[in-house]
């Protein structure tokens, strides 16, 4: 969602987002109250409202339509498979607010993806260590994001995964995600700093520089996987958390699928190069 | 301020002066007093206000218009833009009339209000417009006089034809040239009729075969791309399709919109609040409110019960029709709530046309591929010489 490097984002609860200063911050809110108060006066370092549990609310949808303020908003999804239809309350928001939707590889993954893609609105898919059936989704989802014409909104991971495996730096899933506590930082109720996935951190693991740095390199010294993963620059272990055990077999077919797609775009560009090479050339061709 | 559009279908008189056999709308000879037009004025005004928008458009039909006379609309118009310039709020006014009540004498208001251009609608061939003593033969004859008046004096004009059996009967070829070529018309939109009026009193012969209707369309549709479309033609809604599959902004119909409830109200000459013309015409159980009885028009929108079934409604197609799997959806959502509910006594469902409609959306998808591909032809082409060129070295 941010569209400059920032330092750091702080990620908390409404209540502790309103003691924050002016430096970049996102402020979670549970409630049409939370909602309409950060709506109606948003503090300077506000980055964005991470909109929790609220989907079905019709009356809060209402309300951010109407609101002055155009804030983006991050809409959580908790289980796709029953709040999928409730994505059409957001349309009215839509003409006001960017508006993203965020939501667990969990069953309805793909309706709420196929949904949310016919409005427009960009995903953010949060994998975490999928199961047999969320990996089966996940399969379905990318399938739909990298071969259904009418997609054009981002659907996150696959679309910087896709990026990043092109060549254009879109940086690792910890920070596509959002969950690298270098540039992300998520704190529960009390104020504590949390790391992502896990609710007994190590503290000194998150107050630490280089989290995710330090969890890769973690596991290729206990001999993971990753060591010899072919994708490891856009992954850097991210499957390994918070079980290191976790089996990446069926997130490095999706890998593989994206790798393939990134093939065949590659491809496609190197002809367009060769066209435009033609081109740029023809003149002295012809006259040769 | 939004970048929202807020539409409003402003009827203000429901009686008419011809007699189409096809018409649904309960007439009657009331009409819209100048002394409610301030009130109805401020009741807007105060709602997109509250809703932040700058700009709303209206559109006058009827019933029929014109029986209100040019200097009503004059006045009306000067009412209402002047209280909205108060308030830094615009009104942009579009008129839709069967033309019949023409004369050179609206041609000032058509000019100063309605910035020089009409909507009005004849169907191909006509069958069911008629006047109250007269045959369609001269319903067409007396309408066509009109459109040359009008056309004669500078003024554009766009017209909506709704389909009927007999227009499929004729076929698209022929549809099509008495548009282009025999009204000379640059501006055309074609309708899928309905059969309105009562659920319970369906009226099946409005009601056409899909597999038929979709072939009239598609045909339509083709001869429009051979013939129309690069000599600047428009067929609605065959043009903003191919807006949409050619990447270009594109403004489709209501009936394709996410959710038809946030885009626009219809008002009658009583005040009455519904969906749209044809909910306010003829489904009273389906009325929002009043708008000259409620102070706040915004209140009654979010609080009315008949209105959250429009709002309910394409929820609902998302998880009991087959919807979510087409591959149109983006640009359908279920098509139109009064079609369906006019035809299946529910707004619960998908559209009755839905099979017509895909087969519109892979028409206007081919067509849009091939200019598309018309378009990179030059660098094709280009390659495919640079090709020509480097083997002939090669040799």
């Amino acid at each position: 969602m941010p569209e400059e490097a920032d330092p750091l984002i702080r990620i908390l609860p409404s209540a502790l987002a309103e003691t924050q200063g002016d430096g970049p911050f996102v402020a979670i809110v549970r409630s049409r109250e939370e909602l309409c108060r950060w709506l109606s006066n948003p503090l300077p370092g506000l980055r964005w409202l991470q909109v929790e549990g609220m989907l079905g609310d019709q009356e809060a949808w209402t309300e951010a339509a109407h609101s002055d303020s155009n804030i983006p908003l991050d809409v959580v999804l908790s289980n796709p498979a029953s709040e999928f239809s409730h994505l059409y309350r957001l349309v009215d928001a839509c003409a006001v607010h960017a508006i993203r939707v965020t939501m667990p590889a969990a069953p309805g993954l793909t309706k709420a993806i196929r949904l949310a893609a016919a409005l427009r609105l960009p995903v953010r898919v949060l994998p975490g260590q999928p199961s047999a059936a969320a990996l089966s989704e996940l399969h379905d989802a990318l399938q739909f994001y990298l071969h259904e014409p009418m997609v054009d909104a981002p659907v996150e991971f696959f679309h910087s995964v896709l990026a990043s495996i092109c060549d254009w730096d879109a940086g690792s899933l910890w920070t596509i995600l959002e969950e690298d506590p270098d540039a992300f930082r998520h704190y529960d109720a009390d104020g504590r700093p949390k790391l992502p996935r896990t609710s007994d951190p190590d503290q000194s693991e998150i107050t630490a520089a280089g989290f995710a740095e330090n969890h890769l390199s973690h596991l290729i010294a206990q001999g993971a996987e990753c060591a010899t993963c072919p994708w490891q620059r856009p992954c850097s272990g991210y499957f390994k958390w918070p079980d290191p055990a976790y089996s990446c077999e069926g997130v490095k077919l999706l890998f593989f699928n994206i790798q393939t797609a990134a093939n065949e775009i590659r491809q496609d560009l190197a002809s367009v190069a060769t066209a435009d090479t033609g081109i740029l050339s023809e003149p002295r061709e012809a006259a040769r | 301020m939004s970048e929202r559009v807020f539409s409003v279908i402003l009827l203000p008189t429901s009686d008419c002066n011809v007699a189409c056999e096809y018409c649904f709308e309960h007439k009657e000879p009331l009409r819209l007093s100048l002394v409610l037009v301030p009130l109805l004025t401020r009741r807007l005004l105060d709602h997109i206000e509250n809703e932040h928008i700058e700009e709303c458009e209206i559109y006058w039909q009827g019933g029929e218009v014109m029986i209100m006379g040019p200097a009503w609309f004059e006045k009306a118009g000067e009412i209402m833009d002047r209280a909205a310039a108060e308030r830094g709020r615009r009104f942009v006014h579009y008129l839709q009339t069967n033309l019949i009540g023409y004369s050179p004498a609206w041609n000032g208001v058509i000019r100063g209000m309605f910035n020089g251009s009409l909507g009005t609608s004849m169907d191909y061939p006509n069958i069911h417009r008629k006047l109250f003593n007269g045959s369609a033969a001269a319903y067409t004859e007396l309408w066509s006089r009109k459109l040359h008046e009008a056309k004669a004096a500078g003024i554009a004009l766009g017209v909506i034809a709704v389909l009927h059996k007999g227009s499929l009967e004729v076929g698209p070829e022929r549809f099509y040239r008495y548009f282009t070529e025999e009204l000379g018309l640059s501006d055309f939109q074609v309708n899928t009729p309905f059969p309105g009026g009562p659920a319970k009193e369906v009226e099946g012969g409005f009601q056409l075969d899909s597999s038929e209707l979709a072939e009239f369309m598609v045909g339509l549709f083709d001869i429009w791309m051979a013939e129309g479309y690069s000599s600047g033609v428009s067929v609605g809604p065959f043009n903003a399709l191919i807006d949409h599959f050619t990447g270009e902004q594109a403004r489709l119909p209501c009936i394709w919109k996410e959710n038809c409830s946030n885009q626009f109200i219809s008002v009658d000459a009583k005040g009455s609040v519904a969906q749209c013309d044809c909910w306010v015409t003829s489904y009273p159980e389906y009325f929002f409110g009043n708008m000259f009885r409620d102070p706040n028009l915004t209140g009654m929108l979010k609080t009315s019960r008949a209105r959250r079934d429009f709002i309910e409604r394409p929820k609902r197609l998302m998880e009991d029709e087959d919807c979510l799997s087409c591959r149109y959806l983006s640009i359908c959502h279920g098509g139109c709530p009064v079609r369906t509910y006019s035809a299946l006594g529910t707004m619960m469902a998908k559209d009755p046309y839905c099979e017509v409609y895909k087969a519109v959306f892979a028409c206007a998808e081919a067509h849009a591929g091939e200019i598309l591909r018309a378009r990179a032809a030059p660098i094709i082409s280009l390659r495919e010489r640079h090709k020509a060129v480097g083997s002939c070295v090669v040799a």
